[in-house]
């Protein structure tokens, strides 16, 4: 809490970490400031020192390593939704970047990095990770180590701290056979969403072979629905498939979210059918029959 | 912590940017955004508070071209880069430029207190899409709320700005 | 007039926006744009309670901040300030009142109320020092709902009232249980109307300048009624008028909300007062959303014939307008009973509307005043009934409306409506929305899920079957209408709502045309509207023609902008103001060329005489002899030229007729909305295709700004019914504080608008005009409501508990199919669902 912060500008990754580390809680870093920016001006977060990475190059671009997308922690909304890689390797996340609210200023400034750590229930760039299998790289004093996204948000403290800084995000490319689909419902088009959720679906002629699929908005954290959704695999995606699949979506949000985006009751029933939605447009997109 | 990292910490900070095209070298408060800078300290008055949580739009200002909210970006983020307000949207020739006149012929803004970010907003539109169909035009300018005009009198000033340009070459 | 033809005259075209090219290019200032040297800022500390006594103000935190100048709680300002006077205080209306004051003393009435204030150089310190401050609260029970605030042993939210009713009025008329008797269907719907608000996106400013000189102040601030409120200040710092100046600067929006009794305008001033230098307060979005309006609930029931004659009209109306307050919210209440039945020639009504305070926040004034709840309780009302007596809604209002030849019309709550064809402006509504082809679409979206030609009961239909296609549930199209009578240019005794007002024309020795007037813009263009009168009457060109609002200093005596009256009272003025001058122009132009007065005219700026064509006069020319010739040629005139005039309308009447009654308003505009939405049944989401409407604004001064205003009030009327809501928690915490929650419409949610005009002229106004400025909000918002209901007819529910977002339209689909599954049972009649 500072009425009189300070701000440093690191140089490299590892020197904004080791301020990190010496500065301690009141520091906060910054890169686009649509997450940090409206708590500090309403008062409710006081920095000390703000850290700006924004000039780190080592957090910048999209790349091909290691058989993964490596996307820079400080790639914009709008980045993401252009870059030719992200749309051919990475089409689920390429759209769902272009849902995320705010207009294109959000998407002009707003970062993947800062959207991840954010870990604000209601964003739209998660749950698709999630669906991709996607993994961070975590960089502090003692190095840098490669986590899946999905351990990470598990953590109460989300497992990043105060002192490390989360660098890039790494998604293996889907194949080509695979479908996908991000599905947002909002209450109107200002509105923040009300249930999402993003698939990736491969089939086997007209038989799901595998289905990743992963809720958003609508409990305080997203909902892997994979493994409740077995019961898909090795048969069409039919009519009772997909009335099943919507069931088991929604019968997994245990405690729904109950806020100005809408009732609990209307939260978990929305789960079901933007599930559902996300689960038969990828499968239409794998070539299956359904859609 | 140790003497070469403390000495990248600093109570202030020297911004330099250029702002409408011109150079501008500031000491500024850590803290301070780049709403507060450019009202407070440029006098450029023409960039609105409207919510500062960056849902209204009024505070819109253009980054190396591209549209971004003001209130919700930290002035000293802004280094080295170029900044275009709604003052700096005029011609060099000082005539309004094709967006400014449709705005103003088609009744595009009754308060206008919104109208600087929805300007902006069309402006990088039209650079980028010379015939936006009206969709491209809403979702434009999704980021900017207008309380008086129900947007129909914008979406119709956008429209015609995008003629006068074509038309331009 | 001088003019050969209507089309030379600039009333009636849409002549841009004057005021050169300053708002769009920046320049234009609003208040917040004006800061002065050694400016102050202030911040407000506010109760999180909603009812609390007040132990313990501790400042000392807050005054130990570097920067701090002043701190002060509610202890101190109530010994330096004297109450708010009213802006119309119940009292008047036979109602309980009580003195407000700025801050707190004692006790906290509502969340968010202000407790203490914070001065200091620069307005973060001003907003970190408030938070230092330290209240010791022993929180009370709070009243949040109107129905609990009249029960017996609720608490009372006014110390020493004998309980929580501002008043109860009747609005009654004729014999209505004869009515009832008669009738052959009594339709009873309740209309639970929620709390939303204005939201002008530029929030309130003040910004206190002490003149040392006078010991006086300028004030510059975001305020629709400059002179009223100086009233009021002065009242409040105990200090004459006249040491007061109020600037109003350019006006971001203010849809009622900043018309004045908000404690922060007295606070800047005693704080600027205090401290000898300039004090500053920008209201953040979070103070913004606490000012409510329009939470009230109508239990309508209406008498009718079978074919859909209403014969009689009751209303039992409770309003909740938060705990009391120096604005003029309240009153919304008392309008909507005054102004039913609308447009409706039902005589025999027994309306009775309980303004009732709470421990919420108060209301302020809204578009619309308290008129578009009327809206929405009669045109929901009116749908309810056509729906569950299978009448068509278009033909049952047509069957009702106060027919066009029956003006001037004796309203059963004694107003005078001056003129109108009701009927007309809805068939023109819905030729302009393509009635016959969304019918056809309707019908086919209701063929598509299996529900009959004449779907009205819920039948077998495949409601929200899980079709697997992604590209959304199946959907149902409704058509809704409604229409708005919005009386304006209101009058109230005995306060400062005023039904006239003043304008001053101004012809300098240059010729350069200036018009100053007591009303005021929020933005709306009725400086435009105002100078292509005068340009019309003067005969000049209406560019060259300069408009001053907003200046206690400069302007007449004037009472602003509220009730759409601007360009009726501050227009007609002016036209009166401006022939007074063109007389003196042409008198002193006629002895220049030497011919008779009555051959001279005037016409753009340049004078003739038909006795002799080959000379012309140019405007500068005679008006510098109009100044400098005041001995010879110009004696017969009363030099400068100048000349102030006020506009009073006709039709007001506030000397009670035999049954008590008053009516305070010239003018009746009103409208029909109509629109078509699309219903996602499996998640409720209602989208909006297409919107029309047609309205009688009497005569349009100028086509696209009118346009624009109804455009504006449409899309608040959707965005209220869609989504804006402000909701609260069980203790009456505020729970929407940003535009996370408080969510409008984009450009994407408000879809393609076609209106039309449908005028006839009000004849005790100039030009009949009748106002286009606050119309709107309440038709559109219940034209959308029955179109949602419309959807829903095939599965027969309805809601009439609003707002119509998706969840409460997605809970109204669940009751339809729960009811249908047990035993596929027909429906009776369509089940409201709350």
């Amino acid at each position: 809490m500072s009425l009189h912060p300070q701000y440093a500008r690191p140089r490299s990754a590892a020197q904004a970490v080791a301020l990190l580390d010496g500065l301690g809680a009141g520091a906060m870093v910054i890169a686009g400031g649509q997450e940090l920016m409206p708590h500090v001006n309403y008062g409710r977060l006081m920095p000390a020192v703000y850290v700006d990475i924004g000039g780190l190059p080592e957090l910048r671009g999209i790349a091909e390593a290691d058989g993964a997308v490596a996307i820079g922690a400080l790639t914009v909304h709008r980045d993401v939704q252009s870059s030719e890689l992200v749309r051919a390797k990475l089409p689920l996340l390429a759209w769902a970047a272009g849902q995320v609210g705010g207009g294109w200023q959000v998407h002009n400034r707003g970062t993947i990095g800062g959207n991840l750590v954010s870990m604000h229930p209601l964003y739209d760039i998660v749950p698709p990770l999630l669906a991709l299998g996607a993994e961070v790289e975590i960089l502090s004093t003692a190095g840098t180590r490669r986590v899946a996204l999905s351990g990470l948000i598990a953590e109460t403290s989300h497992g990043l701290g105060t002192t490390t800084l989360l660098t890039r995000v790494l998604v293996r490319p889907t194949s080509p056979s695979t479908g996908w689909s991000y599905q947002k419902l909002k209450i109107t088009e200002g509105s923040y969403g009300s249930a999402n959720a993003a698939a990736v679906v491969a089939l086997d002629g007209n038989r799901v072979t595998a289905a990743r699929l992963v809720m958003g908005a609508v409990a305080e954290r997203p909902i892997d629905a994979s493994a409740a959704l077995k019961g898909l695999l090795g048969r069409p995606f039919d009519a009772r498939a997909a009335a099943e699949a919507e069931a088991a979506c929604a019968a997994l949000v245990v405690q729904p979210m109950d806020d100005q985006q809408g009732d609990a009751g209307w939260r978990r029933a929305m789960a079901g059918v933007v599930a559902r939605r996300a689960l038969a447009q990828a499968v239409a997109r794998a070539g299956g029959a359904a859609g | 912590m140790s003497a070469n990292l403390e000495e990248l910490v600093e109570d202030s900070v020297l911004l330099q940017c250029r702002v409408n095209g011109k150079a501008c070298e500031r000491e500024i408060q850590p803290g301070t955004s780049l709403l507060d800078f450019l009202r407070d300290e440029l006098r450029l008055t023409g960039t609105h508070m409207g919510c500062m949580t960056g849902h209204c739009g009024a505070c819109t200002v253009m980054l190396d071209g591209q549209v971004a909210k003001s209130c919700i970006t930290l002035a000293a983020t802004v280094q080295r880069r170029q900044i275009t307000t709604i003052e700096g949207l005029k011609g060099a020739d000082g005539k309004l430029s094709p967006v400014q006149q449709a705005f103003w012929d088609e009744a595009g803004f009754q308060c206008a207190f919104c109208a600087p970010g929805m300007l902006l907003a069309a402006t990088e539109l039209l650079r980028d899409n010379p015939d936006p169909s009206e969709d491209d035009i809403r979702r434009a300018i999704a980021g900017n709320l207008c309380r008086c005009t129900g947007y129909q009198s914008i979406v119709r000033a956008v429209k015609a700005a995008a003629r006068v340009q074509r038309s331009a070459g | 007039m001088s003019h050969e033809g209507e089309q030379d005259r600039y009333v009636g075209r849409s002549v841009r926006n004057l005021g050169q090219d300053a708002f769009v290019s920046g320049v234009a200032k609003y208040t917040s744009d004006f800061q002065f040297p050694d400016q102050l800022h202030m911040h407000v500390v506010r109760s999180p309670h909603a009812h609390a006594r007040i132990r313990r103000v501790d400042l000392s935190g807050a005054r130990k901040v570097a920067g701090v100048v002043l701190a002060m709680e509610g202890q101190e300002a109530a010994q330096l300030l004297d109450p708010v006077p009213h802006y119309i205080d119940p009292v008047g209306f036979g109602g309980k009142t009580v003195p407000i004051r700025c801050l707190a003393v004692d006790k906290v009435w509502h969340y968010g109320q202000p407790v203490a204030v914070v001065v200091a150089e620069d307005k973060r310190t001003a907003r970190y020092a408030a938070s230092r401050v330290q209240v010791d609260y022993e929180p009370l029970p709070a009243v949040l709902d109107a129905a609990e605030a009249v029960q017996p042993g609720a608490p009372v939210v006014v110390p020493g009232w004998a309980d929580n009713s501002i008043m109860a009025l009747p609005f009654a008329n004729g014999d209505v249980a004869q009515a009832f008797e008669r009738a052959d269907r009594v339709v009873r719907t309740t209309v639970r109307i929620h709390r939303f608000s204005t939201q002008p996106i530029e929030t309130r400013v003040y910004n206190a300048v002490p003149d040392p000189e006078t010991h006086g102040l300028t004030f510059y601030g975001t305020s629709q009624n400059p002179h009223p409120l100086r009233h009021v200040l002065a009242r409040a710092l105990r200090i004459p008028e006249n040491l007061i100046r109020i600037i109003a600067p350019a006006v971001g929006g203010a849809f009622g909300m900043k018309m004045h009794g908000h404690p922060e305008e007295a606070l800047v001033c005693l704080l600027a007062l205090r401290t000898q230098k300039p004090v500053k307060w920008v209201e953040d979005r979070e103070e913004c959303l606490l000012i409510g309006a329009r939470e009230q609930v109508h239990e309508m029931e209406l008498a009718l014939t079978k074919d859909g004659e209403i014969l009689g009209l009751r209303d039992r109306a409770l309003a909740n307008t938060g705990a009391p307050s120096a604005c003029p919210g309240w009153g919304m209440a008392f309008l909507t009973g005054l102004t039913m039945p609308g447009p409706y020639k039902v005589q025999d009504i027994d309306v009775l509307m309980n303004i009732v305070v709470t421990n919420k926040p108060s209301w302020n004034a809204s578009r619309g005043y308290g008129k578009e709840a009327t809206a929405l309780a009669l045109e929901l009302a009116i749908d309810q009934a056509a729906r569950e007596m299978g009448l068509d809604p278009v033909e049952m209002r047509i069957r009702n409306f106060v027919p066009k030849d029956a003006f001037p019309y004796d309203s059963p709550t004694g107003l005078i409506y001056d003129s109108g064809d009701y009927a007309g402006a809805v068939r023109k509504a819905m030729e302009a929305l393509g009635y016959a082809e969304w019918r056809q679409r309707r019908e086919e979206s209701r063929q598509a899920l299996g529900f009959g030609a004449s779907a009205k009961v819920a039948g077998g239909g495949v409601v929200g079957a899980a079709a697997p296609g992604a590209a959304g549930g199946a959907k149902l199209i409704g058509i809704g209408l409604a229409y708005e009578l919005t009386p304006e240019g209101g009058a109230i005794p005995g306060t400062m709502v005023a039904g006239y007002d003043s304008s001053t024309v101004r012809v300098g020795p240059d010729g350069s045309v200036t018009l100053l007037t007591g009303v005021t813009t929020p933005g709306t263009g009725n400086p435009t509207g105002m100078a292509q009168i005068v340009a019309d009457e003067l005969g000049v060109e209406v560019e060259t023609i300069r408009v001053v609002q907003g200046d206690t200093t400069t302007c007449p005596y004037g009472f602003g902008n509220y009730s759409g009256r601007s360009t009726i009272v501050g227009g007609g003025a002016a036209a009166l103001a401006a022939r007074e001058v063109r007389e003196k122009i042409l008198t002193v132009a006629a002895a220049l060329l030497g011919v008779d007065k009555a051959t001279v005219t005037m016409d753009r700026g340049v004078i003739r005489s038909s006795a002799a064509p080959e000379k012309t006069l140019s405007l500068p020319e005679a008006a510098y002899a109009c100044y400098t010739r005041a001995y010879d040629i110009g004696l017969a005139i009363t030099p400068p030229l100048e000349a102030q005039a006020t506009f009073r309308p006709g039709l007001i009447r506030h000397s009670p007729d035999a049954k008590g009654r008053i009516n305070p308003y010239p003018s009746y505009s009103n409208a029909a909305y109509a629109t078509v939405c699309e219903v996602d049944l499996e998640t409720g989401q209602v989208k909006l295709l297409k919107f029309a409407a047609a309205h009688d604004c009497g005569k349009v001064i100028n086509p696209i700004l009118v346009e624009g205003q109804a455009c504006g009030a449409i899309s608040f009327g959707i965005g209220g019914m869609l989504n804006e809501e402000i909701r609260f928690d069980a203790n009456g915490k505020q729970l929407t504080g940003s535009f996370v929650d408080y969510v409008m419409p984009r450009a994407l949610d408000v879809p393609a608008i076609a209106v039309a005009h449908h005028d006839s002229p009000n004849p005790v106004t100039y030009l009949g005009l009748k106002g286009a400025g606050e119309a709107g909000v309440g038709g559109s918002a219940a034209a959308v409501v029955n179109a949602v209901n419309d959807a829903l007819l095939p599965l027969g529910v309805s809601i009439n508990d609003l707002p119509v977002t998706a969840p409460r339209v997605w809970a109204a689909i669940q009751a339809a199919k729960d009811a249908a599954r047990p035993a596929e049972r027909p429906a009776a009649a369509t089940r409201e669902v709350a």
